[in-house]
């Protein structure tokens, strides 16, 4: 049995599901599996938000211990679903480790066009707005404020500016276009109108899977998730507080509220 | 007519979801399906006059509920259905109400608003390990002999 190459297997998947939004325990779940396929005597996968330590040892050898530092963040559920493909084939037996691994490696990142994530930061909103009490002209308000928010987001995306800036300037322009919009017409409501295109940005999924780690035992990354979530609703307040700030001082007369 | 027009609007808002979290393009209607039940369930439950939080719970179960089927029958992790599903659910307009009332110097409001926001995520996640926890009781069930 070739220990190495499992162990790098077992990173490597846990590396791709922690990247992707996975929940912790599920992390831990498939790359004890997958070290388990390795008969070692003793098999330690120990993940936290921040990073993977993981450890196979048996008597006729030393043990191998690898740490992995995981810093970029997101939710790509198609790549939680390939991995989890691939660790449920290989430990039943049907593909060889080096197969695995193969494949492991060839999952990618983005599967759909730029022009479609646009379309879906403009359905958010409008989908949304309904369900905050809107009528159609705040879906219709919603649907143009989340087409400039997909244009901040994909601009700031090609600049690479740093994910909490980018928070802040997306929420900005929404509410700077939302008080432009109440400006035209002064029947819609804006508190529906910002709160359903800010949608895309808050951390809504975040702080739900904060609390489901923290009820499930894992307290670090349960702390570090809700600090995250908190972090994110903060950017995305800053920015909408700043937004209404700038755009009343020059139709209102300045105030925050 | 509200509630059909919120029920259309929360599977337009989860199938829109579920493209940027990246589900797989054949689920996104399943997604948009749990979702548009979640925001059905919740939206009967404000309209009868429940408490958010409760109206939160059972809509978070009707939600887990349908993505474990799905997830049955389509043969795909329950995740792909569940994380954009319970979106109509989730408090992401409350985590920014938090912030946005500390911003404004509102502490009442601020304070009001990160209780309810524990609250829901909290019942959630509670929701949610039922579900959990009743399929897979029900599984063990059907294996023994």
């Amino acid at each position: 049995m070739d220990y190495k190459l499992v162990m790098n297997m077992a990173v490597m998947a846990g590396e791709l599901m922690l990247r992707s939004g996975a929940e912790t325990h599920r992390v831990e779940d498939t790359m004890y599996h997958i070290l388990r396929t390795a008969n070692a005597e003793t098999v330690e996968a120990s993940v936290m938000m921040t990073g993977i330590v993981a450890t196979i040892g048996n008597p006729d050898m030393e043990p191998i211990t690898v740490i992995k530092r995981v810093q970029e963040r997101g939710t790509n559920l198609n790549r939680i679903m390939l991995v989890n493909e691939i660790s449920r084939n290989y430990c039943a037996g049907e593909i060889s480790p080096e197969e695995a691994y193969e494949e492991l490696k060839g999952i990618g990142g983005k599967q759909y066009h730029v022009w479609v994530y646009n379309l879906a930061t403009v359905m958010v909103p409008a989908g949304f707005a309904p369900l905050f009490g809107g009528g159609g002209m705040e879906v219709l308000a919603a649907a143009v404020v989340g087409l400039i928010l997909a244009l901040i987001i994909t601009v700031g995306k090609r600049l690479q500016i740093n994910g909490f800036i980018l928070d802040t300037l997306s929420s900005l322009g929404v509410a700077v276009t939302a008080t432009f919009l109440k400006q035209l017409f002064p029947f819609l409501d804006n508190d529906i109108v910002i709160i359903s295109s800010i949608m895309p940005l808050v951390p809504g999924v975040a702080i739900t899977n904060a609390v489901r780690d923290t009820l499930h035992g894992d307290y670090i990354s349960g702390g570090a998730r809700i600090l995250e979530a908190f972090l994110k609703a903060a950017a995305v307040a800053l920015g909408v507080g700043a937004g209404m700030a700038l755009t009343g001082a020059f139709y209102i007369g300045g105030g925050l509220l | 007519m509200t509630l059909f027009f919120g029920v259309v609007g929360s599977f337009v808002a989860v199938a829109g979801f579920a493209i940027l979290l990246e589900t797989p393009g054949k689920y996104l209607p399943h997604a948009g399906i749990a979702g548009a039940i979640g925001g059905f369930v919740y939206l009967l439950g404000i309209e009868g006059e429940l408490n958010v939080v409760l109206a939160s719970f059972l809509s978070a179960l009707a939600i887990a509920l349908t993505s474990h089927t799905f997830a049955r029958i389509f043969k795909a992790p329950v995740t792909i259905f569940l994380i954009a599903g319970i979106l109509p659910t989730v408090p992401g307009a409350g985590m920014y109400q938090i912030v946005y009332y500390i911003i404004a110097n509102d502490s009442a409001k601020s304070s009001y608003y990160l209780i309810q926001t524990l609250e829901i995520a909290g019942v959630i996640a509670l929701a949610i390990f039922i579900m959990d926890t009743l399929f897979k009781v029900r599984i063990k069930k059907i294996e023994k002999p």
